[in-house]
């Protein structure tokens, strides 16, 4: 299986040659997060979405837990898509821990990543001593509880899709009823990672410029995490939207949109 | 049957039914409340606000929904909760935990949908809320059995895995012990025959002064004749376990083969005046290698008159039943007997022996208990001393 495949590559947009927009999506969904957003860029821009391998329509069967037992092998996933386009200098666009994937590809290859945008961003979920995450272990204990207590409504329509029989005529029904679910088994897993995942030392190696839009009202990423992030990554600018909820790009894509239009090159390439 | 349309409903006084929307909405036996598409709190239902215990005022415009979740909720809430109701316009069943205003929590099932006005653009969530303090119960209970299966089936697997490799470790050990078998009773037959042979010369050219030397020579012969006997019997069992190895199972008819085996012991028998009563008329065959089947009726038949009761004649019945989807074959004798108190648990061990006042081998019994492992049965043992013994062979359907 191609990486285009593993991670289920979709490209749309202005053609090869434009400048082109990649966006990682984060826990708890899969690419169609950007539907509101990733059309205002396809006019000027080609645009890739990918689904993280575990999540949407990405090859479940590649979820190997120890290979994806950190985001290492997110973002080297992110980077074998890149190189299958034959893509460098991108600008990179990831959501909460999607933009943490993306720093971790920008630091490993910088010449495919030109542009970073960090939307709600955090690099480390738990506080730790004079850092402050947002959440204390029992916090993320209870999301666990949640995941399992929402097990039932996570798993009810999943079966159809992992099986994919490609040939059946309900299989369009059966996606929009599957839309952002996951197996139970990896949302789990990818959970764990996620929120036990501790990324700060590797800000200091990111040479790519990069947009941090931070939401000023975020339930899950507290103001300061924004202010931390801003100065540990060389050559980042802050940006706080004043907008509500840990998805900015969904409750208000015109404003994110624009906030990322402008910090662009010109698209013209 | 469904109502005629245009029947007239039935008397009643509708007054009655009419509700007051305003009433319904703050009282009704459900949370209701509304917020922006960023989360923001609008309106909430007095039923709502009195799970809660919180004051109006305390959480329009001041709150967000997520914020009335738990941590955990929160976390799910505004990770997949709100990209699929701002994207699908719909979330269902969400299971989650209210947290009062006084910290203790309300199990709650959520679904929302979003309203948009006329041009498309996210107006209002409207959001309901079910207590579901029970049930969650119920479901947590039923997670922690999943839960339990799911470990109880992964340590099965391993079990089994575990039963696998013994067997197989078995499979590969049995085979090296019939190759040992078959080795042993091969390279000591020759020099044995050799000694037997030179023995017989020995005592026909010496001459002993010991008065002694006449009984020792006669110890000799037996212990000879012990050895042999021994690698017939080992010669035998690598015999019989090669022939199955090569004769496909089939069924036998039993009548011919048994008068056939009788007939073989005719010369025994007839010295004992015994008397065979064969009836199979219930099962008249029985699946398996014919030469394993000629084994097993030829060892039970000869036991039986090898361990006649002395002054007896002996009598050997055997017979054929059926027993649910089994079939069961019965040799019955009325010889010495087993004490089955001391030797049951040794019963079918190879070279093990009963009666050392009789000549045997101690073959006959390991055979057949082989023969019938091997056809998928198993051996039920009646017997009293002095009074006889009842061997039931059970073979699968």
């Amino acid at each position: 299986m191609t990486a285009l495949e593993r991670n289920n590559v979709t490209v749309s947009g202005a053609g090869p040659g434009a400048q082109t927009v990649v966006f990682v999506h984060g826990f708890g969904c899969d690419q169609q997060m950007w539907r509101l957003m990733a059309p205002a860029f396809e006019e000027h821009y080609q645009v890739v979405l990918l689904d993280l391998v575990g999540a949407g329509g990405s090859d479940l069967v590649a979820y190997d837990p120890t290979r994806y037992a950190t985001l290492d092998a997110h973002a080297a996933d992110v980077l074998a898509v890149l190189e299958a386009l034959e893509l460098r200098g991108v600008v990179l666009v990831g959501h909460s821990v999607g933009a943490t994937i993306g720093v971790l590809a920008a630091a490993q290859e910088p010449a495919r990543v030109a542009r970073l945008v960090l939307v709600a961003p955090t690099p480390r979920f738990l506080n730790d001593d004079g850092y402050i995450g947002g959440f204390e272990p029992a916090d993320l204990e209870e999301l666990f509880g949640a995941l399992d207590d929402n097990y039932l409504t996570w798993a009810a329509d999943l079966a159809p899709v992992v099986m994919g029989y490609p040939d059946r005529p309900a299989l369009a029904a059966e996606l929009t009823r599957s839309f952002c679910r996951t197996d139970p088994v990896i949302a789990r897993h990818f959970a764990r990672v996620t929120f036990w995942s501790d990324h700060r030392a590797d800000l200091a190696r990111v040479r790519t410029p990069t947009l941090i839009l931070q939401s000023a009202r975020d339930a899950l990423v507290p103001l300061a995490v924004g202010t931390y992030l801003n100065q540990h990554l060389r050559g980042s600018q802050l940006l706080v939207l004043n907008t509500l909820g840990h998805c900015p790009h969904l409750s208000a894509p015109q404003i994110t949109t624009t906030a990322i239009e402008q910090f662009l090159p010109s698209p013209v390439g | 049957m469904t109502p005629d349309a245009e029947e007239p409903l039935p008397e009643l006084d509708l007054r009655l039914t009419e509700e007051n929307p305003e009433d319904l909405y703050e009282h009704a036996p459900c949370g209701y409340c509304s917020c922006l598409p960023d989360g923001t709190l609008v309106k909430l239902n007095a039923t709502l606000l009195g799970w809660l215990g919180y004051a109006r005022e305390e959480l329009v415009a001041r709150q967000a929904l997520a914020q009335l979740l738990t941590v955990g909720g929160r976390l799910h809430f505004e990770t997949h909760g709100t990209p699929l109701l701002l994207l699908r316009g719909q979330v269902r069943e969400l299971s989650y935990t209210l947290r009062r205003k006084d910290g203790t929590a309300l199990p709650v099932l959520l679904s929302a949908v979003l309203v948009r006005d006329a041009d498309g653009t996210p107006l209002v969530v409207r959001v309901t809320l079910f207590d579901i303090t029970e049930r969650r119960k119920y479901e947590q209970e039923l997670l922690r059995t999943r839960a339990l299966a799911e470990e109880r089936g992964a340590q099965l697997a391993q079990a089994n895995a575990q039963l696998t490799a013994q067997n197989e470790q078995l499979l590969r050990t049995n085979a090296d012990l019939d190759s040992f078998v078959y080795t042993a009773s091969h390279d000591l037959k020759q020099p044995i025959d050799n000694m037997t042979g030179l023995f017989e010369e020995f005592k026909r050219t010496a001459t002993f002064a010991d008065p002694e030397a006449a009984g020792m020579v006669g110890m000799f012969a037996e212990a000879l004749q012990q050895i042999l006997g021994t690698i017939s019997g080992l010669a035998e069992v690598v015999q019989v376990q090669r022939q199955l190895e090569e004769v496909a199972a089939e069924a036998v008819p039993l009548q011919p083969l048994a008068e056939e085996v009788v007939r073989s012991l005719q010369p025994q028998a007839t010295d004992a005046g015994a008397e065979f009563e064969l009836d199979f008329a219930a099962a008249p065959a029985l699946r398996m290698a014919r030469p394993g089947a000629q084994s097993m009726f030829y060892n039970l038949f000869s036991n039986a008159l090898r361990y006649a009761q002395p002054g007896r004649r002996p009598r050997v019945r055997v017979s054929t039943a059926r027993a649910g989807t089994s079939t069961v074959l019965t040799v019955q004798d009325n010889g010495r007997g087993i004490d089955l108190e001391r030797h049951r648990r040794h019963l079918f061990q190879l070279f093990r022996r009963f009666h050392p006042e009789v000549a045997g081998s101690g073959v006959g019994l390991y055979l057949v208990h082989r023969l019938v492992l091997q056809a998928g049965g198993r051996i039920e043992v009646e017997s009293a001393v002095g009074q006889g013994t009842a061997f039931r062979l059970y073979f699968p359907a």
